[in-house]
């Protein structure tokens, strides 16, 4: 069990305060997740993109005194990220903020990069996109078929779909993972600003019609040739086994983490409503607990990964737990209220389809089995 | 919203059917619950438990599924998008809810037939999915996990239709639906995140969820 030290009760407090905001947008959202105008300005919002913005690249402010999260490792990010979802995770995933294109950038970029990408979002009005999912490959990396072609005058051009991302179409700045050979190591991450491609139309972006976490936006993006200048490629800076996707395999370990921090927030909050509508619904007491379980695991995957960043073992299991936990909680809660309770209690309803999402991020639960068999027969059980 | 039901899957199609429920000639009417389900979907099927019966009487909570009607915009309607996209809307019955009633119970169990045809007619749906799908120069459906996962589901469909057949007790029932319930999610996760898309045919799964919520009383049934 890992026991929250000061730092981190402060991180979870603060991200507490700014889930309440999170809960007042989510139905709203989840209604039309195109009509974010009117939700820019929440202070929860300008808290998760500046909180998450390195120090040296934060807009000033005059006027507003954000209380910042204070994260500075991977355990500190799950206890923010489960406390923001346990307010509403598809509105934390609507926020306008350097998300997991950030940690790619931070990782891979060099200082020209970071400074681009993060002033990019000052205001609050900038979404951001971390495009690596293809359409019939899943997050299967290695059958990736995007591709980088050689321009010819030392850039690139940008050939493929990928499917699936979040905030994808209405993105202003992310990046797109692309081949630019056949070999593993010519998997490379490009930042790209779609409102800047030349010609317009060789760039497509459509956000999809979701069942649950509307927020999300996720969307579908289509390169036709979309210009990729030579220095917009993540990575020329480090050697050549470091600038890819492997180079990237510990921000894997730790996106996994974060969804499952984002079921156990989801779970957590279906838990506590039914709890403050139906205090003697039967088996509330089990749903409690079971989340409080899948919370502890998510932090003990957190802390591994930050022992062993490349060990996925625990990762995988805490995503697995977690998802499957959080699919169970909902199903519960449908059977607690009285019938029709999911209509009466629209929030409620929203939770069940939300979900359903985390199954299908950062690998569904069979490739997440399959990595935790691996580790088993490894004795990553016993590390 | 849309008014009109714009879903892939066959619903609508057939002929209102009325049933013959009969306590002897149950098992026959819940049959053909299940061939409707699976052959002319979940609105379809609805309509034929549903007919001939006073739904605002016989409703255990506030609202009932029931099949979208021409004259769906009336204030005692209460609309959800996916559900408006499988011809389903939701009445508002007012006034105390009375007590469960046979009638009710089968309603339970016929809407269970319905689900489990509708979650057929997925099923194949699914198969056919996972086979034109390649992943490691092969087709998903040979990969073990996934054959493994459908063999799951239809041996839970195999089980079920007989609790449907022969449960008339008001937890089992309430059973029933939770277990349909958690075999459509199963049944939803073949189809990878594409099955999420609120216009896949999958969307299917999540209003009957939706829908038994309304018609069955599951008070204490759960995980």
């Amino acid at each position: 069990m890992i026991e929250l030290d000061g730092r981190l009760r402060a991180v979870r407090d603060v991200s507490r305060e700014a889930a309440e905001q999170l809960r007042a947008l989510a139905q709203a959202i989840d209604t039309d997740p195109d009509a974010m105008q009117a939700h820019l300005d929440t202070e929860a919002y300008a808290m998760v993109r500046i909180s998450n913005t390195p120090a040296k690249y934060r807009e000033s402010m005059p006027g507003r005194q954000l209380r910042l999260l204070d994260e500075g490792n991977c355990l500190e990010t799950v206890v923010g990220t489960l406390e923001l979802a346990r307010g509403d995770a598809g509105a934390l995933l609507a926020c306008p903020s350097p998300a997991l294109a950030g940690v790619i950038v931070d990782l891979l970029g060099d200082e020209r990069q970071r400074e681009l990408f993060y002033t990019r979002l000052h205001g609050g009005r900038t979404w951001t996109f971390f495009a690596m999912t293809e359409p019939g490959r899943g997050s299967d990396a290695t059958a990736m078929e995007t591709r980088l072609e050689r321009d010819g005058a030392g850039g690139w051009l940008l050939h493929g779909e990928k499917r699936y991302i979040g905030n994808g179409a209405r993105g202003g700045i992310g990046v797109v993972f692309a081949r630019t050979g056949r070999s593993a190591l010519s998997i490379r991450a490009a930042l790209v600003e779609p409102a800047l491609v030349e010609p317009p139309h060789a760039w497509h972006g459509q956000r999809l019609d979701m069942v649950g976490l509307r927020g999300a936006a996720l969307s579908a993006l289509r390169f036709d040739g979309v210009p990729v200048r030579g220095d917009m490629l993540l990575g020329e800076h480090l050697p050549v086994t470091r600038r890819g996707i492997w180079g990237a395999i510990e921000t894997f370990n730790n996106m996994r983490i974060q969804v499952a921090a984002l079921a156990v927030g989801t779970a957590l909050a279906i838990a506590e409503y039914v709890a403050e509508h139906r205090k003697s619904a039967p088996g509330l007491q089990l749903a409690l607990a079971r989340a409080e379980a899948a919370r502890e695991l998510v932090y003990e995957a957190a802390a591994r990964v930050m022992r062993d960043p490349d060990n996925s073992y625990l990762s995988c299991a805490a995503k697995l737990g977690a998802t499957r936990m959080a699919v169970q909680t909902a199903r519960w809660a449908s059977g607690a209220m009285s019938p029709a309770g999911l209509l009466e209690h629209p929030l409620l309803e929203k939770w069940t389809r939300d979900v359903c999402a985390f199954e299908f991020m950062e690998g569904t639960g069979d490739i997440q089995r399959l990595h935790v068999a691996k580790g088993y027969q490894a004795g990553d059980a016993d590390g | 919203m849309n008014a009109a039901p714009t879903n892939t899957a066959p619903m609508n199609t057939a002929p209102m059917t009325v049933l013959n429920t009969a306590d002897t000639a149950l098992p026959a009417a819940a049959r053909e619950c299940e061939r409707i389900g699976r052959t002319a979907g979940l609105a379809a099927g609805l309509a034929a438990v549903l007919v001939g019966r006073d739904v605002a009487a016989i409703a255990p909570g506030r609202y009932a599924a029931v099949p979208a009607a021409p004259d769906t915009e009336s204030p005692g309607v209460r609309r959800h998008s996916l559900a408006d996209r499988e011809g389903i809307v939701f009445a508002e019955c007012q006034g105390e809810r009375p007590p469960a009633s046979t009638d009710l119970a089968e309603i339970g169990a016929l809407l269970a037939a319905v689900r489990l045809g509708v979650m057929r007619h997925l099923l194949d749906l699914a198969v056919a999915h996972l086979s034109e799908r390649d992943s490691g120069g092969e087709p998903l459906i040979r990969k073990q996990l996934v054959t493994g996962a459908v063999a799951d589901v239809i041996a839970g469909v195999e089980l079920l239709r007989e609790q449907a057949l022969a449960q008339r007790d008001p937890v089992a029932l309430g059973d029933l639906h939770t277990r349909i319930d958690d075999l459509g999610w199963q049944t939803a996760k073949l189809f990878g995140a594409s099955g999420y898309i609120a216009d896949h045919p999958a969307r299917a799964l999540y209003v009957s969820a939706l829908c038994a919520n309304t018609w069955s009383g599951r008070e204490g049934a759960g995980e």
